[in-house]
């Protein structure tokens, strides 16, 4: 049935937004992880990569999070001698991920989770008015 | 029986259950790069069977729907608003099936 088919579409989409979120969140929790040793490289930022799994009259998933890529900026640095991963010159790499960034991300996941909430309760109305045909 | 207008009513709500299942994968692919949001062609209702006197049978049923691709990103705000258009015309046309119904109880003596 169309309507059900829709629902698992939507469900799709939840999933993604939701693996999103899950990216965006370890970003922001490992913002200020550097390295333990000198000059090497601290937490590399990840950017979640979507995928359209399946064409529109097949059963599998609407939507798919296919992966994870890093992000490729270079590492800011500041000068600390004392910490533990400065190089010789007393540079800390620090992790590519800028806080604002990643607010912003989060936002637009949580933004297109509600679109994809709309749609499930949209189609529950109109399986639901189906229904009350029996009851006429 | 799929006749008149209790069979052009049917064939709305399948549409409208098609086209919403359309939408909500534009939706889950709101954030896909590179994906274009899709739409049904508009809906035609099927024609009436031409026949002798008083015929009220409809020609034969509809295949599989037409898509068409849109064109840029998908916008979210575009498709809720569609999303809402689906709804009231669902409504309408389940309504206007319980009221036609309705007319053939009377017909039949029962209420």
């Amino acid at each position: 049935m169309d309507l059900a088919r829709t629902i698992a579409m939507a469900t799709a989409g939840l999933k993604a937004q939701t693996g999103r979120m899950r990216i965006a969140a370890e970003n922001l929790a490992n913002s200020e992880s550097t390295a333990s040793k000198p000059g090497a490289d601290p937490y590399r930022r990840k950017v979640p990569v979507f995928r359209v799994a399946s064409p529109i009259d097949s059963e599998k998933p609407a939507v798919l999070l296919a992966g994870t890529k890093f992000d490729r900026q270079p590492f800011p640095t500041r000068i600390d001698p004392g910490h533990p991963a400065a190089d010789a010159s007393g540079a800390v790499k620090f992790p590519n991920v800028d806080p604002i960034i990643e607010q912003a991300d989060l936002r637009d996941a949580q933004r297109s989770y509600e679109a994809n909430l709309n749609v499930i309760a949209a189609a529950r109305r109109m399986m639901s008015r189906t229904i009350d045909i029996l009851r006429g | 029986m799929d006749a008149g207008l209790l069979g052009a009513l049917k064939d709305r709500l399948a549409w409208l259950g098609a086209r919403q299942t359309v939408l909500s994968r534009n939706v889950a692919n709101a954030n896909t790069p590179g994906f274009k949001p899709e739409d049904l062609v508009p809906f035609s209702p099927r024609p009436l069977k031409p026949g002798g006197e008083g015929s009220n049978e409809l020609a034969a049923a509809p295949q599989a729907y037409q898509t068409k691709i849109m064109s840029g990103p998908v916008s979210l705000e575009d498709e809720m608003s569609k999303l809402g258009e689906v709804q009231l015309d669902y409504q309408l046309a389940s309504t206007l099936y319980v009221k036609s119904l309705g007319l053939l109880k009377i017909a039949i003596g029962r209420k």
